[in-house]
């Protein structure tokens, strides 16, 4: 009972925390950062919903992600439909995609599935591509401005600083990791859970798999569609290859794949380690330190060679991480740390 | 007084006038377009040798934007807030340029852009946003005019690949192609990457063009031509718009680059003012010819780098400067004006060039012209 | 009438690079049961030393598959000896991951070195063409490609149908346990197999690299489209692999004049969820759990 308490109070700490940066902290790169890193933790926590708890490793979920993202910028390129009333069309959209998506794909099982999903994400970018009348195929869609948000007669923000994205963000992020808690302790979950450990004992005890495949399959997806939304109207551009490609939906897994799949804390885990990463690489931040530090001479043949080369080099470190993560720490981070932790328990004993 | 000189030293060598202006610089320098960028990387770099020559120090901040808009935009963002650079040069394609126009116009940095084509950039009446080449619309009407002036054809097929460049590019030429009462045969916009448009150039070749307009970058031209020649297409011309058509690894396919006919922003053969010696000086340089490209982002930095450097690094004054000046050079005359839509775009002539001998040969307009034309495309061989 | 035979003969030429590349990866997943998501990176391993071959030693890139198929086949040796023997029990996105990291790994290890400028490999013969007549004609380095193909494919099937290591390759392929049983080492079949896998995909890598360019990332395509062709054929199957990789081949050519080149990839990936969902165990597959 302390424990909980205690989580508790340290959760709503940080939260407050979180919330009042935006006071102290001027830089828009920091604000970028800590957007990039909220949009990551959705993504990761939504995906965790259906792949980490449910078992159902889909590795399409960029069309989830690319439908939220779409629809808004669509809606308010052609219809000047503000975001937070597009979005909800979006997510009409992305249910509806979603329970086909499951329809076809839930009845294959293991690789097959994970095939099929990869099919479905791929036929939604071609989509995209080859629309144009509705999407502006490969142009993609470029919406710079966004309308002010009024309630009644005041304006509570017109969007040109970043401030309003970053509470968005973290909103989004909160309510990702809140529905993952509650599906952690409820029924729902646990069915999700007994489906993945055994899919057809939990058929032979009476619960009912399609059902639950697709609550978890829609849950997560309209929650990937958000953040899709989200990103649309932060970044101002979308297009097939950025929010539908491959590389998307491999990204929203290896969040969870670092953090610890079916974990509550697995996919923020890997968002606080992936997007620092990814970004002290492609801004340098390694070679310039290091020069710093005096361990390499800025002119030298390695620091000329690492100046060059590490920023284009973040791809491969990330290669690196996936294999060192599944050869040494299948359960991810989260896992590492509670098998850490129960060695430690046991010592203490 | 050691200490008071040193201080003294110090502040000055910390001013900006003696630092240099800080001027961004957004190109794609890794990623598929790379080794077009790369041309446009070391025009720059030249640029910046001959400015410190006339006594301007500038401060390049390079960022790279791996072609692909949304990391070009947030380098702008970074250069605009962050490094607070007087201006920016670049980026390099199309769809990156639109993206950071539009950013650039909100943060109120000037942006000169090269090279890029599409013709929405510089109509969207953006007092910050300016272009050096000529766009798309020139693309289409120089190639179009060359084909119809010298010969007689009614029929036309575009294929292009089916990203920004390729669509916006073709757009154009297909509504010019119908003021010049050319029939349209074949329309067909291809997924980049692929490895076999024959079937794709059998069909175009069953419907008898005169004309096969295209427009991709490197790698695919080279295929299109090979595939091109193995069924047998063979119209009147072979219309190459677009950075794919210009390189020299397209010149170097011998068999089948021969009598292309391509546009082009620049050829170092043309008489402006050190364009022979600019191509002389960069292959010395970096051991290759340079594409027009390196010559676009060279006349680009240095009229940035003058300008910025008569403001003082003021944007405002800088986006003034850049506006009312007028200059001569690589590329010819360069003046930045507002004309039929356009805002801020430079009237630049393109020229008509038709790979001869494995090596491009300038053959339009005349009075710019090396070689005469070869028209019509003779068989394969 | 002549749009029609180019499009099909065509086709069928290209679709018999993809068989190849097809084969290796049923062979890998009839072995092991793993999906290797990197089997289009080998491929472009496979493309790279081909170039490297061309460009400093002047080995004709047909001649020089004699050299890449047994180094590709130590590659991949290796790779199944170091890493993927380690999931073979795991879960399967594991495997999958896996396999995804080792293809980024490789990937943007060649971006390093190579840059991702586009090589392109020309050949005295690269544009060169045999006429068929009535209006059609073959590109001669696909034909070439194409007839060292149904060669390797046939010593393949030999290898694996009369000789004793084959045979025990495929005894592992159906029923991992009982041939250990049975004193088969079936450890050393996984790294064979994976082995040949990766020589096949190398080989392809090989024989397309004439007609196609070379740039690091140009293996995911062929990911994608090997998964179709296995499933299309059947996991597992040398032969389904083959008919699956040419009926793709076609597929893709014909879709490309009859719907539209944009459209013809859609076209492939339908065809691979109709096989997924309707028969699962591909045209030549035995149903496998």
């Amino acid at each position: 009972m302390n424990k909980t308490i205690l989580k508790t109070v340290i959760a709503i700490a940080v939260l407050a925390g979180l919330a009042v940066v935006p006071r102290f902290v001027e830089s828009p790169y920091a604000l970028h950062m800590m957007i990039l890193l909220f949009l990551s933790v959705s993504q990761g926590q939504s995906w965790n919903i259906l792949g980490g708890y449910a078992g159902q490793h889909s590795v399409g979920h960029a069309a989830y992600f690319g439908v939220g993202a779409y629809t808004t910028m669509m809606l308010l390129q052609a219809k000047g439909i503000a975001p937070w009333v597009g979005v909800w069309a979006g997510v009409a959209i992305v249910i509806v995609v979603a329970l086909v998506i499951g329809s076809i794909c839930f009845r294959l099982r293991g690789p097959y599935f994970v095939l099929a999903s990869i099919a479905v994400a791929e036929i939604m970018r071609l989509m995209a591509i080859n629309l144009t009348t509705l999407t502006n195929g490969a142009e993609g869609i470029l919406v710079t401005e966004l309308p002010a948000f009024k309630v009644g007669e005041r304006v509570i923000t017109d969007f040109m600083t970043k401030v309003p994205f970053y509470y968005i963000g973290l909103a989004l992020a909160l309510i990702t990791i809140l529905i993952t808690l509650w599906i952690q302790h409820s029924k729902v979950g646990y069915y999700f859970q007994a489906i993945r450990e055994d899919q057809d004992a939990a058929h032979s005890l009476g619960i009912h798999i399609a059902l639950y495949k697709n609550v978890g399959l829609v849950i997560s997806a309209v929650l990937t569609s958000l953040a899709g939304a989200f990103y649309g109207i932060y970044v101002g551009f979308v297009d097939p290859p950025t929010v539908l490609g491959l590389d998307v939906s491999v990204q929203i897994m290896l969040i969870c794949i670092i953090g610890g799949m079916g974990t509550l804390w697995g996919p923020l885990l890997g968002s606080l380690i992936l997007v620092p990463l990814s970004e002290a690489l492609r801004s340098n931040l390694f070679t310039e330190t290091l020069v710093k530090v005096g361990l390499v001479q800025a002119d030298s043949r390695v620091g000329l060679f690492l100046k060059e080369n590490l920023s284009h080099a973040h791809v491969l470190i990330y290669g690196l991480l996936v294999v060192l993560v599944i050869l040494f720490m299948p359960d991810g981070l989260m896992g590492f740390i509670k098998k850490l932790m129960k060695r430690w328990k046991r010592e203490a004993v | 007084m050691r200490k008071h000189l040193l201080a003294l030293g110090a502040t000055l060598a910390l001013s900006p006038c003696l630092m240099g202006q800080k001027i961004g610089v957004i190109n794609s320098m890794s990623g598929p377009e790379a080794p077009i960028g790369e041309n446009i990387s070391n025009g720059i770099k030249l640029a910046e040798q001959d400015l410190k020559a006339k006594g301007i120090h500038i401060q390049l901040v390079w960022e790279d934007d791996t072609g692909k808009p949304q990391i070009s935009m947030s380098a702008l963002e970074k250069l605009a807030t962050r490094e607070n650079v007087v201006g920016v040069v670049g980026p390099y394609t199309s769809a990156c340029s639109n993206a950071v126009a539009k950013l650039a116009e909100k943060y109120r940095v000037p942006l000169l852009i090269p090279a890029a084509a599409k013709e929405e950039i510089t109509r969207q009446g953006f007092k910050n946003v300016f272009r050096m080449n000529a766009p798309a619309d020139k693309y289409a009407s120089s190639l179009i005019d060359a084909a119809v002036s010298l010969g007689k054809p009614k029929t036309i097929a575009f294929i292009y690949e089916n990203t920004d460049f390729g669509t916006s590019t073709s757009k154009t030429a297909k509504a010019y192609v119908a003021t010049k009462g050319l029939q349209v045969v074949a329309d067909v916009s291809y997924p980049k990457g692929s490895a076999d448009y024959r079937s794709t150039l059998a069909q175009i070749k069953s419907k008898n063009p005169d004309l096969v307009f295209m427009v991709s970058y490197v790698a695919d031209a080279i295929l299109l031509m090979r595939q091109s020649r193995e069924v047998g297409l063979r119209p009147q011309a072979f219309l190459g718009a677009g950075a794919g058509f210009t390189t020299t690894e397209f010149a170097k396919e011998h068999a089948i680059s021969e009598n292309v006919i391509s546009c082009t922003q620049w050829t170092d053969d043309v008489n402006w003012p050190g364009a022979k010696a600019f191509g002389q000086r960069y292959k010395a340089a970096y051991g290759k010819n340079p594409t027009y490209h390196a010559a676009c982002a060279y006349a680009s930095m240095m009229i940035m780098g003058e300008t910025a450097y008569h403001a003082n690094g003021d944007r405002a004054k800088t986006r003034d400067g850049l506006k009312a000046g007028k200059w001569n050079g690589v590329m010819g005359e360069v003046k930045f004006a507002d004309y039929d839509g356009f805002t801020n775009q430079n009237n630049h002539q393109m020229l008509v060039q038709q790979i001869q001998k494995g090596n491009y040969e300038t053959v339009l307009p005349a009075a710019f012209a090396t070689k005469k034309p070869v028209y019509p495309f003779p068989n394969w061989k | 009438m002549a749009v029609f035979f180019q499009s099909l003969l065509s086709g069928i030429l290209i679709g018999g690079v993809y068989a190849l590349i097809g084969i290796g990866l049923t062979l890998i997943f009839g072995v092991m049961r793993v999906i290797n998501f990197a089997h289009g990176d080998i491929m472009m391993i496979g493309m790279y030393l081909t170039y490297i071959l061309f460009t400093f030693a002047g080995i004709d890139p047909f001649v020089s598959v004699l050299i890449s198929f047994p180094l590709m086949f130590i590659f991949g040796g290796l790779l199944q000896k170091v890493f993927i023997n380690r999931v073979l029990d795991a879960l399967a996105q594991n495997q999958i991951l896996l396999t995804i990291g080792l293809g980024l790994i490789m990937s943007n290890a060649m971006m390093l070195i190579f840059t991702s400028d586009y090589k392109i490999l020309t050949t005295s013969y690269s544009s060169s063409t045999i006429k068929v007549g009535g209006g059609v004609s073959l590109s001669t380095p696909l034909v070439v490609s194409f007839l060292i193909t149904a060669a390797i494919t046939a010593a393949l099937y030999w290898f694996l149908m009369k000789t004793d290591t084959g045979q025990a390759i495929r005894a592992t392929a159906q029923d991992r346990e009982a041939a250990q049983l049975m004193g088969i080492n079936v450890k050393r079949m996984s790294i064979l197999a994976f082995g040949l896998g990766a020589a096949l995909a190398g080989a392809a890598g090989a024989l397309i690299s004439p007609t196609y360019y070379i740039f690091p990332q140009v293996g995911s395509v062929f990911t994608l489209k090997a998964f179709v062709i296995t499933v299309l054929g059947g996991m597992g199957s040398v032969v389904g692999a083959t008919l699956g990789g040419i009926l793709i081949g076609i597929t893709e050519s014909m879709g490309a004049v009859y719907i539209s080149s944009g459209w013809k990839d859609v076209v492939v990936f339908v065809l691979f969820l109709l096989v997924l969902l309707f028969k699962p165990a591909g045209l030549m597959g035995k149903s496998r759990t």
